[in-house]
């Protein structure tokens, strides 16, 4: 073999591997089972004040409307089916929408805390995404973190008056981003090897990002095609799931 | 009843196995206990061997009790493996600034190197995560998650929560079919016809659900009301009391994988 085909033949492999062997690339749901006890214990405590918070939005929201409970069940089945769909890959690999951002953009980072926390616990039980012991790590990075960031990049970049598809576009990249982030920490705390947690995060954010870097980018696009959708044909709909109350457009 | 062997994908296969599992008529509260002190257990003794006899056992009660098939069992443990394998490398791998034994390779700026023990870690981990996978797995594929709601409700949890448990887990089944009945015109028309196209075709139905979802959901609200809705979902329930003999089969379970745990960390001694 000369060089040139070598290096190929060792490109293919690579993409072989990362493409082909990982049949099931999961948004980045910790699984069961895979954190110590005392880190499960923290994440869930940690998780706390922002699922109490997020509970006494939601009450505020059913007192205003009581009607407003069917939507809220509704926008939770939602996130639930769109992070369950298989997105569109040119492998062939698949791999699923988090479906943070948008859930965050359109129902409020608060609400959402609650909701997520509900769907992540269906997603351990039907899809075996996650587990239960880690459910509160998972709701720290997917259901907290994520949302909470995508929010307000998309406030940020409202203010600042960048045209509204590029902001959904960064809130959802960003996000996304951001959970994988925190899950890669959350990894290293509970498995730091000699060099300390940095090193470990390291480690640990280079072996998720072949499959990371390409799902958030091609999550953000996705979240940018269904918030053209929604504009276009569901005016009323988007302002009783608060988008438009909130965003004031 | 006759049991199944079709195989299903997606949400519903899990439920599908949990509703006709031969462990359905046992005490919702029973189950749940019963998986989370196993998989608790799994965690607190870090003992590969009780990962192994929980992986083992668990396995058949999971295909006996359960009445999962082989093949669909090995196809729902696959999906942790995806993840577990690269958490795995991330355990194994080592980052030093010169060669280590017994193997290591060059990455031009630093070496990449694996050392025993941490290969030990990382596969004492894999084996803890499998443990902890089929314990999950016994409540999955017992308890279908209305029952789950069910033992939420009885143990207290606020009454809103349990409440949006109940209206998200059915919505999510409404929801699924007409994703796939959209899916399904979508595809007929050539909607995945090359890359760019199957993008934009997932985000006109993830647009088109929200948009019917929320329509749905008044309809179900004033469905509701009609039917004297006021903030309660007074289910009918079965009453499935628990038998002394599942009480005394869980103790000798937790006594065994202790007995496990106590005589392999001396034997390591």
């Amino acid at each position: 073999m000369t060089k040139r085909q070598r290096k190929l033949f060792i490109a293919s492999i690579a993409f072989a591997v990362v493409f082909g062997i990982i049949p099931n690339a999961n948004a980045m749901h910790i699984m069961e089972g895979y954190l110590p006890f005392g880190f499960c214990v923290a994440w869930g405590i940690v998780s706390l004040p922002f699922l109490v918070k997020g509970f006494f939005a939601i009450q505020k929201k059913l007192g205003q409307d009581r009607k407003n409970i069917t939507i809220l069940a509704m926008s939770g089945a939602f996130i639930f089916v769109i992070s369950s769909l298989k997105i569109p890959s040119v492998t062939g690999s698949c791999s699923h929408m988090t479906g943070t951002a948008l859930g965050a953009i359109l129902f409020g980072p608060s609400a959402v805390s609650i909701l997520g926390i509900i769907v992540l616990i269906f997603q351990a039980v039907l899809l075996a995404h996650g587990g239960l012991t880690t459910l509160g790590a998972n709701t720290f990075s997917m259901a907290i973190a994520g949302p909470f960031l995508s929010y307000g990049v998309y406030r940020l970049c409202k203010k600042s008056k960048i045209n509204q598809r590029v902001g959904v576009f960064l809130a959802a990249v960003i996000g996304d981003l951001f959970t994988y982030c925190i899950t890669s920490f959350q990894l290293a705390f509970a498995y730091p090897s000699e060099g300390g947690v940095w090193v470990s995060a390291a480690k640990f954010l280079s072996v998720f990002a072949p499959t990371q870097l390409p799902l958030a980018i091609i999550e953000g696009f996705l979240t940018v095609v269904v918030m053209i959708t929604l504009e276009n044909y569901a005016q009323p709909e988007l302002k009783s799931a608060g988008y438009l109350e909130n965003g004031k457009r | 009843m006759k049991r199944h062997r079709k195989h299903l994908h997606g949400v519903t296969s899990i439920d599908y196995y949990a509703c006709q599992s031969g462990l359905r008529q046992w005490n919702g509260c029973y189950k749940v206990c019963a998986a989370i002190v196993i998989l608790i257990l799994c965690l607190l003794l870090d003992n590969p061997w009780v990962s192994m006899a929980v992986i083992l056992t668990m396995g058949v009660v999971n295909l006996r009790g359960n009445g999962v098939s082989f093949p669909v069992y090995l196809g729902l443990l696959k999906i942790p493996i995806a993840f577990l394998l690269l958490g795995g490398l991330g355990v194994a791998l080592s980052i030093s600034s010169h060669p280590m034994e017994p193997m290591s390779i060059s990455m031009h700026w630093f070496y990449l190197y694996v050392t025993r023990e941490t290969l030990m870690e990382a596969l004492q981990l894999f084996l803890k995560a499998m443990g902890a996978v089929s314990a999950l797995y016994l409540l999955a594929l017992s308890t279908p998650a209305s029952e789950l709601t069910a033992v939420l409700r009885s143990i207290h949890m606020p009454k809103l929560l349990v409440e949006l448990m109940y209206m998200i887990y059915r919505f999510i089944f409404i929801l699924m079919d007409v994703q796939q009945g959209m899916k399904n015109a979508a595809i007929s028309r050539l909607g995945d016809a090359d890359f760019k196209t199957s993008c934009t075709t997932f985000g006109q139905i993830g647009g088109n659900l929200l948009i019917l979802s929320l329509k749905k959901a008044n309809t179900y609200y004033d469905a509701m009301i009609s039917r004297g809705y006021e903030g309660d979902f007074p289910f009918w329930e079965e009453k499935k009391s628990v038998k002394a003999w599942q009480l005394v089969i869980l103790g000798l379970y937790i006594t065994v994988l202790l007995l496990i745990a106590r005589i392999t960390s001396v034997i390591d001694k």
